[in-house]
């Protein structure tokens, strides 16, 4: 159905070139607006364009999704459609805000909405521990760093995206890459009919949690054990960097000096509150 | 489909319905219990309007709602304006949506064709108690939005402690519910219940230790005192609500009992066997229509129960500072937590010795282990509530920093 990208015929110049490579100048015109769409709505210097850069944003993702075949009734797509463009909508905001708090919470909304997708997929897990380890740990201590340094970004190199003429085409690429792969895959062994055991085993387990766990504390022990020893040293070292830093004398507990001072400073009342 | 929709939208409006009037009266309740606490009267006046009826002042959350919805909606000046909308809207949110997995009940004889329909609103959810969890930290969002929206010192301060304050007691939480995940072996709520319903063996029986864990950190979670930290009147005028006014306000203190009753739901249906009275409520799904209503009753009484006594808690302990909050959280609560955790995995690996007549000696370890972990904890003494400096050189130092 869906003819390889670089396909060897490209030579052969028939009449018909345009007609036969339908699918390459679709993914092709779309990567090129993505990246010109991302360009335009990157903080820069000036503001100019980024009305443009949203229209063909857009433009370039209905590129994309018309490669994608349709997921089966209307409940489905619909589902699907209002995740997915909740999801990539919060993601483009989340780039572009110069504000960082206001980035912070576009991401958050991003994150929401993947997980609303894992949700969709029946893949429980994968969504609620988006939402508890993204949304609710890091990206809340991101909130907390953020509001503690000073929120507004006065400077300039903080209020511009660095170097978007690279980042712009290489997201763009990327997005070209994978929407090819995956509507190749997805064209080439459209989903087969499984049979209920298959389905019950793997994804509608009632058991789902257990599944998992045994799934994971089983085949995949030694990556458990690895991350959890990854985690480890992250906690050591932190503890480490925090003894280190600590001259007050006395126990544990009180204010590090560092702490109180930081917030002095930075106006959000230290010292008179 | 068609249904499963229907069923669920029912569910969810009685249970919007039941948390916004529940959250209405525990205002007053909360304010009664006050009153009784400090022997005054409390609010007893308002009744049915427009006579001179007071029905013990039932009236009075009516009064109070309509108190809210006419009075100025102010938005002040300095604010950041979409945030300031956004943060107790999404706290609200956050509050009703953990609802979705918590039974309110056992189940329901079948309607027409199909099997019993359970009392929940989202009843294949096999995550439940991750879910919780999730949107329990989802809860941080409004607070320390609002906390930094309002631009405002006190409110900041008060959205700073609060994030801190809430990641912080996750941990103990979590640390509490694992020992009941590892005693039903399921993280769903209603499986929790059906395996504490099937043996008669009410995990705050086995495990008191978690117990005391969960209820310390839930408390936390649900900042109310002695953890209020986040909006302690008397250091941060109001914390991170200081500049709310109007309905925004009412979302956030609303917001503030759904987390209430959440702990309370939590409480009762993880250690205090949900709605399983021993001798009345049987267990299993094959229940008539009268077994059904008197679960719901059962589980109601012991929500209601652990919410007085939260009330009663507010009224009885002083607050503590931020230094005890921290210490009490990462040198008492985890340490408990996980010698909780050890000891139950030692009674699941060993079950073959606790059945039966055996259940005994689960409940005589899990007491042993409280006292004796409590004493323990007591000796070592890590949390110290004198803050005086020990030493000439110690003072000096401090009067350095904060000079």
């Amino acid at each position: 159905m869906i003819a390889p990208l670089f396909a060897a015929d490209v030579a052969s110049q028939s009449p018909s070139w345009v007609a036969s490579h339908a699918q390459q100048i679709q993914i092709a015109l779309g990567a090129l607006l993505a990246a010109l769409a991302l360009w335009l709505i990157l903080p820069r210097a000036s503001q100019r364009g980024r009305i443009l850069g949203g229209v063909l944003g857009i433009v370039s993702l209905g590129l994309f999704a018309a490669q994608f075949p349709r997921l089966g009734d209307w409940l489905d797509d619909s589902m699907f459609v209002v995740l997915a463009t909740l999801t990539v909508l919060a993601a483009a905001a989340a780039m572009t805000f110069r504000n960082p708090v206001y980035c912070a919470i576009w991401f958050a909304l991003a994150l929401l909405g993947t997980a609303g997708l894992f949700f969709f997929q029946g893949a429980q897990f994968l969504g609620v521990a988006t939402v508890v380890v993204y949304a609710g740990a890091i990206l809340v201590t991101f909130l907390f760093v953020l509001m503690l340094a000073n929120p507004k970004g006065e400077a300039y190199y903080d209020r511009v995206s660095w170097e978007a003429w690279i980042s712009a085409p290489a997201a763009a690429v990327m997005v070209a890459v994978l929407t090819v792969s995956l509507s190749q895959n997805v064209a080439a062994a459209p989903p087969a009919p499984q049979s209920q055991a298959d389905l019950d085993r793997n994804i509608l387990a009632p058991q789902h949690m257990a599944h998992l766990g045994k799934h994971l504390f089983s085949e995949y022990l030694i990556a458990v054990e690895v991350a959890g020893t990854l985690l480890l040293v992250g906690l050591v070292g932190a503890v480490a960097i925090v003894a280190a830093d600590k001259e007050l004398p006395g126990r544990a507990g009180a204010t590090p000096a560092s702490f109180t001072t930081d917030l002095g400073e930075s106006g959000a009342g230290g010292r008179h509150a | 489909m068609m249904r499963l929709f229907l069923e669920a939208t029912i569910k969810i409006a009685i249970l919007i319905g039941g948390l916004m009037t529940a959250a209405a009266y525990l205002v007053l309740l909360e304010r009664r219990v006050a009153a009784w606490v400090q022997d005054r009267r409390g609010p007893n006046r308002v009744g049915i309007p427009l006579t001179k009826i007071s029905l013990f002042g039932l009236g009075q959350p009516l009064a109070d709602g309509l108190k809210f919805i006419f009075k100025e909606e102010y938005t002040p000046a300095h604010v950041d304006r979409w945030l300031y909308t956004l943060a107790p809207l999404s706290i609200l949110a956050a509050a009703l949506a953990t609802f979705a997995v918590i039974p309110f009940g056992s189940v329901i004889p079948p309607i027409g064709e199909g099997g019993p329909i359970p009392l929940v609103v989202a009843p294949g959810v096999d995550v439940g108690m991750v879910y919780v969890f999730a949107l329990s930290s989802m809860a941080v969002y409004g607070v320390i939005l609002g906390g930094w929206a309002s631009n405002n010192k006190y409110s900041f301060l008060g959205g700073l402690r609060s994030s801190a304050q809430l990641i912080a007691y996750e941990i103990p939480l979590s640390l509490g519910i694992l020992g009941v995940v590892l005693a039903s072996g399921s993280l769903r709520l209603d499986t929790i219940i059906d395996q504490q319903a099937a043996t008669g063996v009410w995990n705050i029986l086995v495990q008191p230790l978690g117990f005391v864990v969960f209820m310390i950190a839930a408390f936390a979670e649900s900042a109310r005192l002695p953890f209020d930290l986040p909006e302690a009147e008397q250091e941060l005028i109001g914390g991170y609500h200081t500049e709310y006014s109007g309905m925004r306000l009412l979302l956030y203190l609303i917001a503030e009992f759904l987390h209430m009753v959440t702990a309370a739901f939590l409480i009762a249906i993880l250690f205090l066997g949900g709605w399983h009275l021993w001798g009345l409520t049987g267990s299993g799904d094959e229940i008539t229509l009268f077994t059904a209503v008197l679960r719901i009753v059962v589980l109601t009484v012991k929500v209601l129960a652990t919410i007085f006594f939260m009330m009663m808690v507010r009224w009885s302990w002083p607050r503590f500072r931020f230094d005890q909050l921290m210490s009490l959280a990462w040198k008492v609560m985890l340490p408990l937590g996980l010698v909780n955790l050890v000891a139950m995995a030692f009674v699941v690996e060993y079950r073959q010795w606790f059945a039966g007549t055996g259940t005994w000696a689960a409940v005589a370890l899990g007491w042993v282990v409280l006292i004796g972990s409590s004493v323990g904890m007591a000796l070592l003494a890590p949390l110290s509530s004198d803050n005086r400096p020990r030493s000439a050189s110690e003072g000096a130092a401090r009067q350095q920093i904060f000079s």
